[in-house]
């Protein structure tokens, strides 16, 4: 961080090789397209480093790095309401045929090689239960199990009281689990 | 000192299902049939969502963000 501070290349490359990987994976699961997730990856590399001097070191690294993924992530969420769409529908559709009537039609075009790769890799069960989350608990769920925050790291970086972020696990928890169980019945 | 008979808290469940839950807290377990089921359930989807891989940008990602990252020089200018 201190030579990265110093505006060294070599240290900047590092600290985008040492990230990309759980950021991206953070935006993808995030927004479901990779194209996008890799363009706000971009963003947030580009922020961090341009702005590499207010860092301020009692704060972890990824955890500034991360604030900034996920808020641009639920900016674009926001902008474009991209929250409310899912492979399963709408999160409130209660019937079948709300969820058919709200979910992507993946069938009515042809699929492209990309569309191929994210079915493959955001398709299984548990990938499609995340993607019906609310965003915020999106968030907390997968730096807390993904990434092994504790409870405090994600209060800290996602800048919420500690008990919302405790809520909102547990909240996300309890719903990935009545989306896994409606699967398995 | 905590009552044996006292069911686990969600915050206990995740411990257990860690493998963290004090000793003493755990025994309630082999008791309790409704905590049983419910930290079976947490643990199964604790497991799936530790199990997740990270995914890789596309080969190049690195370069692309160094090609827009204005690095500072050592007389504090900025060079792109």
């Amino acid at each position: 961080m201190a030579w990265a501070k110093q505006g060294h290349d070599a240290a900047f490359r590092e600290l985008v090789r040492r990230y990309e990987r759980p950021v991206f994976s953070l935006l993808y699961r995030m927004v479901r397209d990779r194209a996008l997730a890799e363009d706000l990856a971009q963003e947030t590399f580009i922020k961090v480093l341009n702005g590499i001097k207010s860092y301020r070191p009692e704060f972890k690294f990824s955890s500034w790095i991360f604030k900034i993924a996920n808020n641009a992530a639920i900016d674009h969420l926001r902008r474009k309401n991209l929250d409310t769409l899912s492979l399963d529908g709408a999160p409130n559709a209660e019937t079948p045929d709300q969820m058919r009537a709200t979910s992507l039609q993946l069938g009515d075009r042809a699929e492209s090689p990309l569309d191929e790769v994210e079915n493959r890799e955001l398709g299984t069960a548990i990938e499609r239960a995340i993607s019906r989350l609310r965003p915020e608990y999106r968030s907390c769920i997968l730096l807390r199990h993904v990434e092994g925050y504790s409870y405090e790291e994600i209060a800290d970086t996602l800048e919420l009281p500690l008990g919302t972020v405790k809520t909102y696990i547990h909240r996300a928890r309890n719903e990935l689990r009545g989306y896994l169980n409606d699967r398995r019945d | 000192m905590t009552d044996l008979s006292m069911h686990l808290t969600t915050d206990e469940i995740e411990l257990w299902a860690q493998g963290l839950l004090p000793a003493a807290r755990a025994l309630h377990l082999a008791d309790c049939s409704l905590c049983r089921v419910e930290a079976d359930r947490e643990r199964k989807v604790i497991l799936e969502l530790v199990s997740l891989p990270h995914f890789a940008p596309t080969a190049g990602f690195a370069d692309r963000v160094m090609a827009q990252v204005k690095i500072p020089t050592a007389s504090g200018d900025w060079t792109a």
